[in-house]
């Protein structure tokens, strides 16, 4: 059975990637959909949807919420996979090469690992933009480096349990270098699991960069749904349409992307899916 | 549920009597004085103390929350009503020689501190030369002329002057020079003395305990120097730190008083509909704080006075009081706050204080002054640095971004933790622009002078001269202004220092803010004195 029809068999999967597609089209056609810039002041402040022009309202400063959630997703999913991608290269390499070599190699990257995995994650992203400086830059590396202990574990899980295959054994005795044999032989074999984490790890990501910019943490210049949300927070009760809209726009990118990877998991792992 | 044992103001058996009886009293038409009392004695009062106090040691910092409580437990030698006229409080009297050199005070008799020891000159004279001037923040330039105080008798303090100091008549509230005894501080550590902790005063409020995270409490001084004062049994100070529950408390009739903003101005604009709830601006006339742009005179291109008229024109004051501070405030029209009005030192420069921004004119300003845009339309860019107090600052920040842009200004914001603002503005220098408020106090030599002296470029001291602005006729002026007695002669100082400074504009006034403090509508008499919330509550009572 091809994989996009072991994809397909997961419903939820499929609504989920249809959430996902319109949410990148958006983020993708933002500049055609609202030209402006989304910091611009563009008319009545506070106004409720639908109201004056604005779909989805505006806020305390006369902003448009709708223009903001389009440029907002555009950020949002870029930090998502741009801080994933660091973290799953980074946890990749420290845990391929802790899996393939063990002995103290294994015990000092681990014990690294553990070191980070101790701190809780939000409160460490916290402290690491508070210490530099609230930037895109600051945000990606934050989340990055409190997301990959978990992809450092699973692949070093995986390489453990490889390296004394025979099909590992066999590329020894021909004399291959160990970096061809992590790389070429062990790597693709554990690559389904690291996607199904990676794509979770994005919707995490997007959650930690809404929690940061609501608490402020954000770059002040780039306009995310988590800042949508902080700066429509003290005027909830009086516009609640300031923060409801980005929020709903969290939820349901965050529960496509979670039923995506959910998909990708029965899908490359076919068996798992048998116990079902 | 602790809150809920302080919300209920405490009513003891004696007033229910009183009232049963005041309205029997009525009934008969018998003595109507009795019903009054009735009405007002008694009673506990909850505040909101926010942020927490760091200590009650009011001679040592001038932290807004130390003010709430403290000027409760202590006294000042005057107080000043809400047009800023002084009060008899701890001084009965003062007369100012002609030659303005010789200040001296009659003191109360029979004061007691709240241990039962007199209250003498001694304690005038021990609390100015060997506390406020030495370690209160603002103590060493209120009393910089004053070289020494005499005490012919323990109820005269006389004030020997250096030059006129016309502006230290305004500094002798509760809050900005306390009282202190000199019994339980001389020969100690002042930095270090209990006294911080456990504060013994002479004024309407004895200190009875702090929990701390949780509340202060002040009971009745029983022995207050004031006949029949203070009305109220208790003082308890709670301490909330998140907005919203402040908000619910003020609503739910759990707290009765919150000042300085403790309740976010966008639930004022829906609480101030209520019946039970009010809403003033009254009691912050001794603060005057303004909002503000500090920019760096030494840095391209805003060493150039052109770049900060511009700027100063393309701002919509009016859009920021509307849209960010709901309403409250009144936009800047000099470098000085018309609250100064009164005292006939205020004068309006309208010149580059537009009523309404003028984009147009600050454009061609722009161009005449060869100061041109790109291929983009930028004529410059900038980091714009916001004082990191909360969103308020940050949505202006968003705003002005806009705003510059349409005069060629490209704008990026920059949000630090305080520390490193404060350090990057006042000790490195290294900055563009920063967005911030003053209070401009009750003088102009308190409050402004620090903005704009040569002397006040004090590298590491924070709030004063950031923009290290240096003219020395604003130098030779300020000096003239602050020892010039004559009232029609200071003004005319001051209007002289309007006129340069709204042409020069090192620092871009944005608009005079506005305080608010809410109230439950039951507590009265809790705004009297310009001190607002700084004041010592002793006419304040609950009526049920």
């Amino acid at each position: 059975m091809s994989f996009w029809r072991r994809f397909c068999r997961n419903r939820s999967a499929v609504v989920g990637l249809i959430i996902l597609a319109i949410v990148v089209l958006i983020a993708a056609s933002a500049h055609l959909l609202f030209p402006e810039d989304p910091f611009k002041l563009v008319g009545q402040s506070m106004s409720p949807p639908g109201e004056n022009g604005f779909l989805f309202g505006s806020d305390t400063l006369g902003r448009d919420v709708a223009a903001g959630m389009a440029h907002g997703a555009r950020v949002s999913l870029l930090i998502g996979l741009i801080a994933t991608t660091v973290a799953v290269s980074l946890g990749v390499l420290l845990g391929a090469f802790a899996g393939y070599f063990g002995g103290w190699v294994d015990d000092v990257l681990m014990r690294v690992t553990e070191m980070f995995q101790t701190i809780p994650s939000f409160i460490f992203a916290i402290l690491i933009v508070a210490i530099m400086k609230p930037s895109i830059n600051s945000v990606i590396i934050a989340i990055a480096v409190v997301s990959w202990p978990a992809v450092a574990r699973l692949v070093r899980g995986e390489f453990l349990a490889m390296r004394n295959r025979e099909f590992v054994q066999a590329c020894h005795i021909i004399g291959m270098s160990d970096w061809r044999i992590m790389v070429r032989e062990i790597l693709p074999n554990c690559l389904s699991p690291i996607i199904v984490t990676g794509s979770l790890m994005v919707a995490t990501a997007i959650l930690i960069e809404s929690g940061l910019a609501f608490l402020g943490l954000g770059d002040p210049n780039i306009i995310s749904w988590g800042f949508q949300i902080g700066a429509g927070r003290t005027v909830l009760r009086s516009a609640w349409w300031v923060c409801t809209f980005p929020g709903i726009a969290i939820m349901l990118t965050v529960l496509a992307i979670n039923l995506v990877g959910e998909g990708l998991n029965d899908a490359m792992n076919p068996r798992l899916r048998e116990r079902t | 549920m602790r809150s809920r044992l302080y919300s209920r103001p405490e009513r003891p058996t004696s007033i229910v009597v009183k009232r049963a009886l005041s309205s029997v009293c009525l009934a008969v038409g018998l003595i109507a004085s009795t019903q009054a009392l009735s009405q007002t004695a008694g009673g506990t009062m909850v505040m909101i103390a926010q942020p927490e106090p760091p200590s009650l040691a009011p001679y040592l910092s001038t932290s807004g929350p130390i003010g709430l409580v403290a000027p409760k437990i202590y006294n000042g030698l005057l107080d000043y009503d809400l047009d800023l006229n002084t009060v008899p409080e701890l001084a009965e009297s003062y007369t100012v020689s002609d030659d303005g050199l010789t200040v001296t005070f009659a003191l109360r008799e029979g004061v007691k501190w709240h241990d039962g020891e007199p209250f003498t000159s001694a304690d005038v004279q021990f609390s100015i030369m060997d506390v406020l001037k030495q370690f209160h923040p603002r103590g060493p330039n209120s009393f910089r002329e004053v070289s020494s105080i005499d005490t012919p008798d323990e109820l005269t303090a006389v004030f020997n002057l250096d030059a006129p100091a016309p502006y230290m008549m305004r500094a002798f509230s509760a809050y900005e020079s306390p009282i202190v005894p000199r019994h339980l501080l001389e020969g100690e550590d002042i930095r270090a003395s209990d006294l911080a902790n456990n504060p013994v005063g002479t004024g309407p409020f004895k200190f009875v305990e702090w929990k701390k995270g949780q509340y202060i409490r002040l009971d009745k001084n029983e022995d207050y120097w004031k006949e029949g004062l203070p009305l109220l049994d208790r003082i308890v100070a709670r301490i909330i730190p998140d907005a919203s529950t402040r908000t619910a408390a003020m609503e739910s009739g759990e707290v009765h008083y919150g000042a300085f903003g403790a309740i976010p101005n966008i639930d004022v604009v829906r609480m101030r509909e209520s019946d039970d709830i009010g809403v003033t601006t009254d009691g912050y006339a001794m603060i005057n704080p303004m909002a503000l742009i500090e920019m760096n005179t030494t840095k391209a291109p805003f060493d150039n006075p052109v770049m900060r008229q511009a700027i100063s024109m393309a701002i919509d004051r009016q859009f920021l009081i509307d849209n960010i501070w709901f309403g409250y405030g009144k936009p800047a029209t000099s470098a000085m706050t018309s609250n100064f009005e009164p005292l006939g030192l205020y004068s309006a420069t309208p010149e580059f204080y537009p009523e309404s921004p003028d984009v147009d004119a600050a454009n061609a300003l722009l161009d005449e002054a060869g100061i041109t845009a790109d291929a983009e339309g930028t004529r410059a860019s900038a980091v714009v640095d916001l004082i990191p107090y909360g969103e308020d600052w940050r949505r202006a920040g968003e705003y002005m971004k806009q705003a510059l842009a349409d005069i060629g200004v490209d704008l990026e914001l920059r949000y630090e933790d305080v520390p490193t603002w404060l350090k990057r503005i006042y000790a490195d220098y290294d900055f563009e622009l920063n967005v911030n408020y003053f209070y401009q106090l009750p003088d102009p030599v308190i409050g402004v002078q620090r903005h704009y002296g040569t002397d006040q470029i004090r590298q590491g001291t924070p709030f004063v001269n950031s923009t290290r602005y240096s003219n020395s006729d604003i130098d030779e002026l300020l000096a003239a202004g602050a020892i010039e007695v004559d009232p029609t002669a200071r003004g005319e100082i001051y209007a002289q220092i309007q006129a340069i400074l709204g042409e020069e504009l090192p620092v871009v006034n944005l608009f005079e803010m506005e305080f608010l403090t809410v109230y439950n509508e039951k507590l009265k008499d809790h705004t009297v004195s310009a001190m607002g919330a700084y004041h010592s509550f002793d006419r304040a009572y609950i009526e049920e």
